[in-house]
């Protein structure tokens, strides 16, 4: 599983907070904490007022990399945000996100010729998060598609099928596991991911349904997360997951997660 | 047969069977429709929204609810002409220009809808001229908008600035991830966090 960490995020009113007071520390901590979570990426997303995003988004980047060597995943609604600020970054990580929307393909696919930059990429586009399992098919083709003329491979590519929630769309689950299965069986190369506790708004103890979700989708194949790393309980249903799966060999790495004190109670 | 007041519990249990056969049996008996809606579906609805204010009942339940009061609403309607209609207000809504999220829009609407007001909801993507057209056409109380994203919540100034270049006195209601109060008060507007939040802040511009 690709854990992409997504704790340094503007949206979050402490890292709002501290962004506005500029305090490197509070930020870095984040970034090492994450890391040593388990995250492959860390996600850096200002949702500062236009005007002040990138000079935002570089500081973060700056700050993060100053702390860990985990590669980044810039993430920003603006294409041309990414593409002012992907100079910045130290090596090639993620950039979040392309879609069929706008001219988001257009700006941020050349940027990944030639280097190792992976994408998310959205099934949505100018009308929105399609509610069927072809046009999101016919959404993730296309971009793979237009991904092929920069020499990207579908192995860089994370595409997310947009979970819906549960609450408002009582097959959000059984939609979304059919979507992944769908798109791996279209590209067996790609990763399919996700912010899987969408799927719980508006219902009480999220955790559980969110845990249980990606035990169903982990078998669907998906096999990259946008998520909080320090989460426990959910590093845990992962390993865990993995190794029911029979994809951990001799459940090595969920022994060794346990003795890393990563899964399971907080080591004392 | 039940009386009026019990038609809430229905709507509380989200029984639209319930709400139907029982609406239509108290309409036969010529009870008063705008008593119906009232006194019964709203009352009940009301119940449903400090419920879920209080976090005992959550979002697929208030759906369930919304949905049996509206099954009610369906059959007193055309018994009710428009100008007697009750109703708190008048709300045109939207997720603004360039924004196509609308999970948390839907479910103000709802609520909206639920506590009695009119709404008229754009949809997503909404533009300047077609709030401008809304608000004019039904004479509108509140121009209600939805962004997710930072890089669309600055077109909200656009469409104050449009109503009040056309001299139409509405209030403003906004909210959003990326919104804040401070924001919200700098555009000119009211901040909701979430959707009764919303509600309750609809009733107090209209009251």
């Amino acid at each position: 599983m690709i854990i992409i960490g997504e704790k340094i995020n503007g949206t979050i009113p402490a890292v709002k907070e501290a962004i506005e007071k500029r305090d490197a520390a509070f930020i870095a901590d984040r970034a090492v904490k994450q890391t040593e979570a388990g995250a492959d990426f860390i996600d850096v997303c200002a949702s500062t007022a236009p005007e002040y995003e990138i000079e935002t988004l570089k500081w973060l980047m700056e700050v993060v990399q100053d702390a860990t060597d985990t590669p980044l995943c810039i993430d920003s609604p603006n294409p041309r945000v990414i593409e002012a600020v992907i100079k910045y970054a130290n090596k090639p990580g993620m950039l979040n996100s392309i879609s069929e929307e706008g001219e988001k393909c257009e700006v941020l696919l050349p940027l990944m010729e030639g280097n190792s930059w992976e994408v998310v990429g959205l099934t949505c586009d100018n009308n929105g998060i399609p509610t069927d399992l072809q046009t999101k098919l016919d959404i993730t083709k296309s971009m793979v598609e237009k991904a092929a003329k920069y020499g990207i491979n579908p192995d860089r590519m994370h595409i997310d099928p947009c979970v819906m929630a549960l609450s408002t769309d009582n097959q959000s689950l059984l939609n979304f596991v059919a979507e992944i299965a769908a798109i791996k069986a279209l590209y067996p190369t790609i990763h399919v991911t996700g912010a899987i506790s969408n799927i719980s708004f508006g219902l009480p103890v999220r955790a559980l349904i969110n845990k249980n979700a990606m035990a169903f989708a982990i078998q669907a194949g998906m096999d990259s997360a946008v998520m909080d790393p320090m989460n426990r309980d959910m590093m845990g249903t992962i390993f865990a997951t993995e190794a029911l799966l029979g994809h951990d060999k001799h459940c090595r790495k969920y022994s060794k997660a346990y003795r890393a004190g990563k899964i399971g109670a907080m080591p004392k | 047969m039940l009386n009026i007041a019990d038609l809430g519990q229905f709507v509380i249990d989200g029984n639209e069977p319930g709400i139907i056969e029982n609406v239509n049996l108290l309409v036969e008996a010529k009870a008063d429709p705008i008593a119906i809606i009232n006194e019964g579906l709203l009352s009940g609805m009301n119940v449903v929204g400090e419920k879920f204010k209080a976090g005992d009942m959550f979002v697929p339940e208030v759906l369930m609810a919304a949905r049996a009061m509206n099954a009610g609403m369906d059959i007193v309607k055309p018994l009710i002409a428009d100008k007697d209609m009750p109703s708190l207000g008048t709300i045109v809504i939207g997720t603004v220009k360039g924004d196509l999220h609308d999970i948390g829009k839907n479910l103000v609407v709802m609520m909206l809808e639920s506590a009695g007001f009119k709404v008229i909801d754009l949809g997503i993507d909404a533009k300047v001229e077609q709030f401008v057209a809304a608000v004019k056409e039904h004479n509108a109380d509140i121009v209600g908008m939805s962004a997710m994203l930072t890089t669309t919540m600055t077109y909200m100034q656009e469409v104050i600035k449009a109503c009040q270049d056309e001299g139409l006195t509405v209030q403003y209601l906004v909210g959003g991830a990326p919104l804040s109060p401070a924001y919200s008060e700098k555009l000119g507007a009211i901040y909701a966090a979430d959707a009764s939040g919303a509600v309750d802040t609809a009733k107090a511009l209209t009251a």
